[in-house]
């Protein structure tokens, strides 16, 4: 028991690994309210507006795989925290081993020693400065060559690079806040700074319409040094804004219709040069984050100037009505509500575990359900943040379907358990909720994409999104649940073979069947409601699409399924048997179409999600497999038995407690002729 | 009600593998030999497996829906529910039989300011003989394509009219051609050449061979028409102008369309797209806007937002919009169906499970 405390306080701790507190008298340490008032910085990415904290997610995962990077002193530390200290400090942070590399192959490429880094491994920026010149000439080459085409060392080489000049791109973003370009003394536009020997973008941008007059004035005149001066300045402020291009944080000011583009300092530059004057609203913007970057060694007011500059934004922001929920959504990547949810669901198996070792500890049973029953409520409290945050129904890209599906196969497992009471359904809905959640989180860094994306045109209606995609959704959910229960009924009867309890395997064989009817329904109405969509929105029903024929494909299973238990053609482990298969024609239409790459429906790069569904595949594929077994067992039971009841005395009792094992299924027709062949053999 | 588990077994195998057989070949292939065949030979490896094809598996659990799922079913109070799930099944297959035989489908494709009162199909062709009178209106006679398939030099397909003074003898039709010029002699010649048909329906350009016969015993004129040509076959005879013409097939719609702005929405600081929208004039008065999801349902049509350009316009150039056109009387029955369905399937299983709960509650 000790054991499995500690790996579950372990597991915890894990989780719960929040961004460490600041470490008292670290002048490049950014204090913890600091990072709290950064994360949420509103900014327009994507085509939405977000806060900081989930570009700085959403980056970081695409750039290492992981949202809890290490810095080059071995501390973790949150995404926002990362991405904070890489644009204030980018000559400290370029220490950070941040860049994943899957395969060091790529980097001995181009002449890099790796000897003291294992083959998957992450490096920082500094480490990968020597060869950068050339991976970029390599990741341009690859991107030449058309996709399918590129070599695994390719496809690293391009994502390597992506991920380095990211870095880089992120380490210069503040760059126009932190230099000064020198005035050339005496000449005129100097003079438009009086007493100033340098100036900022900002004060660049201030008094851009002066300097372009002045430019116009003197674009006849022969005064090399006078003109030489003003295209110096602005080649100076353009350079230094070159790299600001990655974040857009700066609201356009009046709310005009064909406004809808954030802007960033290069584009407030462009628009200063081009004849435009900046408003002062957006000039202080600028200010601003000069006076973050001024401070950046001094904790307290690096405090007070990143609270005054987000401060600013947001109220640009809500004057727009653009700032929206942005609040949950800060909380939400804060929170990590799925984490504590795969904690909880995982401990709530292991005290399953622990009541099969010792099966009279109600309290042990009772403390598993009360944790599978919270971990079930962030879950859902987690769905419906998403749902409140994107003004959406609960699913609409592949990302949510995975949450979705995990959370309702878990619900339909748990109220099964508050019917049937039978302790496994309550294991298996840990079971399901924990590994559901294990494949959203490796799905999500997998793809490294923000996971609330705007939606294209014809996905934004949630009318169907809530009808069509829910009820279809809900169907694979209770396809999968029912495979799980099959395929625990089957591996029940395996192990178990004659010492089974009779009873329990009814009751879940009946659980299977009942979640088997649910996806059936669910499927076969989402099913039809997709087709009524296509038809709403193309103009045909049914196309023989993929991701249709997969659809279909759940629903003749299940239908199948129904009506041969209906007929009598199979009875309790046949059930089981085709649910354990229907698991994978669930696989094969949620996942395994998306990578056939045809149809309208291959949305997601999912290419990553191969392995994965193929050790699904196996796996369920082995249970039918096993259950196969299962049934030869039961017809040699059933043969010997009848054999066997007129010879010795010794294999009666046998026979007798096989039909107690309920080895023999009510009814073999058949039977008799055949089970004489087989004892023969 | 094991044939039907076998049916639907075979159904299953079917659309997976013409799931599968969609990375290697077109749609349209994989339709017509998997959905819309009766038997088919499956490639597996070396081997060809002969299948029934989907057609007829559909139809026989059609039949045997009607057989074991309304007239052989014990009507009970116990079978209700499943018995209304097989009316709704019955439904749809209803739904797809009529679309199958009542069905028109095409496109319109309008620039903004320009109208039309037709549609034309994308992939059906009609050869059209147009009369151009001198007080300037045109009257025009068009055949269907499909029917000239079998015209040949020995059996022509006529197309006559008691207003033409003329029979047009079609002496061949190709489904999918090219003009070829084959010079000898100092003259050249153009030539219609068979090409194999492509995969996708829509790139078939047809042409067809003919014969003027002046009906007054005037000379005979040979002519070609080819779909992808820019002007059509022209003669006159007796004074009177004509032309012959080969083109996409076209449909009357029973009101004015008229484009008066196509917008493309992108997402913010991206290129993602928002919204597709046409605002058109219905009758040059009523304004509807089509959009993605957003239909327009008149007369009996259904008109779809489906495509537009040119993709690559300078900002404020005007645009085309091209629209889906649909006429299907069995439009909503699928909600229809769906409801039924969705009801008695509610209604079956939810008797079901109410009543093992209430066992289980007793036996606890």
């Amino acid at each position: 028991m000790n054991s499995v405390l500690r790996i579950a306080f372990a597991l915890l701790a894990w989780v719960s690994a929040l961004p460490a507190a600041a470490r008292a008298g670290d002048s490049t340490q950014p204090t913890s309210s600091t990072i709290q008032a950064f994360e949420r910085l509103p900014i327009q990415e994507g085509g939405r507006v977000k806060p900081v904290a989930s570009f700085a997610r959403f980056t970081l995962l695409s750039a290492s795989g992981s949202t809890s990077p290490v810095d080059a002193d071995g501390r973790r530390c949150g995404a926002a925290e990362w991405l904070l200290r890489l644009a204030l400090f980018p000559e400290l942070a370029k220490d950070d081993p941040v860049l994943l590399v899957e395969d060091s192959q790529a980097l001995t490429a181009v002449g890099l020693v790796t000897h003291d880094h294992k083959k998957r491994d992450r490096w920082s920026y500094a480490e990968l400065t020597p060869v950068l010149p050339d991976l970029l000439d390599r990741a341009h080459a690859a991107q030449g060559i058309a996709a399918d085409q590129r070599t695994p060392i390719q496809l690293q080489t391009l994502r390597i690079a992506e991920s380095a000049l990211t870095v880089l791109r992120i380490g210069r973003t503040l760059d126009f806040a932190r230099h000064r370009m020198p005035l050339l003394d005496g000449t005129r536009v100097a003079a438009l700074f009086p007493g100033r020997d340098a100036v900022g973008v900002a004060d660049v941008i201030e008094r851009a319409p002066e300097i372009a007059a002045l430019e116009r004035e003197l674009a006849g005149s022969d005064d090399g040094r006078e003109r030489g001066a003003i295209t110096a300045l602005w080649r100076n402020a353009t350079e230094l804004c070159a790299d600001a291009q990655i974040l857009a944080w700066i609201p356009p000011v009046r709310p005009v219709a064909d406004e809808a583009d954030w802007k960033t300092p290069a584009d407030l530059l462009l628009a200063a040069r081009s004849g435009g004057s900046a408003s002062a609203e957006h000039v202080a913007l600028l200010r601003a984050a000069e006076e973050v970057t001024a401070r950046r060694t001094d904790p307290a007011k690096l405090e007070q100037a990143l609270e005054t500059l987000v401060a600013r934004v947001e109220s640009l922001a809500a004057a727009r009505g653009e700032l929206g929920p942005i609040g949950l959504e800060v909380a939400y990547q804060r929170l990590g509500l799925l984490g504590w949810s795969t904690a909880l669901f995982l401990i709530g198996f292991a005290l399953c575990a622990l009541a099969w070792l010792r099966p009279r500890g109600r309290f042990v049973r009772r403390a598993a359900g009360i944790a599978a029953g919270i971990a079930l409520v962030l879950l859902c409290a987690a769905i419906v943040m998403r749902c409140t945050i994107r003004g959406r129904p609960p699913v609409s890209t592949l990302y949510e379907t995975v949450l979705f599906v995990t959370a309702s196969a878990a619900l339909v497992a748990l109220v099964v358990e508050r019917i049937q009471r039978q302790r496994i359904h309550l294991a298996l809905a840990c079971l399901v909720g924990a590994g559901g959640l294990f494949l959203a989180n490796g799905y999500e860094a997998l793809d490294g994409k923000d996971t609330m994306p705007s939606l294209v045109a014809v996905l934004d209606t949630n009318f169907w999104l809530a009808t069509h995609v829910t009820a279809i959704t809900l169907g694979y959910a209770a396809g999968l649940l029912a495979a799980i229960l099959g395929s625990a009924y089957v591996v029940i009867a395996f192990l178990r073979g004659a010492r089974v309890d009779r009873e329990r395997q009814r009751s879940l064989a009946r659980s299977t069947y009942g979640v088997v009817c649910f996806a059936l329904c669910f499927a076969v109405v989402g099913t039809i409601l997709g087709g009524i969509w296509a038809n709403e929105s193309w103009g045909r029903f049914w196309g023989w699409d993929p991701k249709e024929n997969g659809a279909l494909l759940i629903c003749l299973t299940m239908i199948a399924t129904v009506h041969a238990r209906r007929a009598g053609a199979v009875r309790d482990l046949g059930t089981c048997i085709a649910a354990a298969f229907g698991g994978t024609v669930v696989a094969f239409s949620w996942w395994g179409v998306n990578l056939l790459g045809v149809g309208l429906h291959s949305y997601g790069f999912t290419s990553g999600i191969h392995r994965a569904l193929w050790t699904y595949y196996v796996a369920q594929w082995s249970v039918v497999g096993l259950g196969g077994v299962v049934w030869l067992m039961r017809r040699r039971a059933v043969s010997s038995a009848r054999s066997a009841s007129t010879s010795s005395a010794a294999d009666v009792r046998a026979s007798s407690r096989a039909e107690e094992g309920n080895l023999v299924p009510p009814a073999l027709p058949r039977a008799p002729t055949r089970s004489v062949k087989s004892a023969t053999r | 009600m094991r044939l039907a588990c076998v049916l639907l077994v075979l159904l299953g195998l079917l659309t997976w593998l013409g799931t599968l057989e969609q990375v290697h070949s077109s749609l349209y292939d994989v339709q017509r030999k998997y959905f819309e065949s009766f038997v088919l030979m499956h490639d597996f490896g070396p081997f060809a497996i002969p299948l029934p094809g989907a057609n007829l598996v559909m139809s026989a659990l059609a039949v045997n829906l009607v057989l074991g799922g309304f007239v052989r079913l014990r009507k009970s109070r116990e079978t209700a529910g499943i018995l209304v799930t097989h009316v709704g099944i019955a439904l749809l297959l209803v739904a797809a039989l009529m679309k199958h035989h009542a069905s028109q489908e095409g496109r319109v494709t309008l620039s903004e300011g320009q109208s039309s009162d037709w549609f034309e199909s994308d992939y059906r062709w009609e050869i059209v003989v147009r009369d151009l009178r001198p007080d300037g209106s045109v009257h025009e006679h068009a055949v269907p394509f499909d029917a000239l398939a079998n015209a040949a030099d020995s059996a022509p397909v006529e197309i006559s009219a008691e207003s033409l003074p003329f029979v047009l003898d079609v002496r061949e039709a190709l489904s999918n051609c090219r003009p070829d010029v084959v010079r000898g002699g100092g003259s050249s010649e153009v030539h219609l050449t068979a090409v194999p048909r492509d995969q996708e329906i829509a790139r078939n350009i047809p042409g067809a061979r003919f014969t003027l016969r002046d009906l007054r015993g005037g000379n005979e004129v040979t002519g070609l028409v080819w779909g992808a040509q820019s002007a059509p076959f022209t003669t006159a005879v007796a004074d009177a102008r004509f032309e012959v013409d080969v083109r996409r097939e076209r449909h009357p719609l029973p009101f004015g369309l008229t484009l008066a702005d196509f917008r493309k929405v992108d997402h913010p600081r991206s290129s993602m797209p928002r919204s597709f929208e046409s605002d058109v004039l219905v009758d040059g008065e009523r304004k509807v806007t089509i959009s993605m999801n957003e239909p327009l349902r008149a007369d009996g049509l259904v008109v779809y937002q489906a495509s537009w350009g040119p993709q690559d316009a300078a900002p404020g150039a005007r645009l085309f919009s091209t629209f889906a056109v649909v006429r299907n009387p069995a439009d909503s029955l699928p909600l229809v169906a769906c409801i039924v369905i969705a009801l008695g399937l509610v209604f079956h299983f939810t008797r079901k499970l109410t009543r093992h709960v209430r066992s289980q509650r007793s036996a606890a």
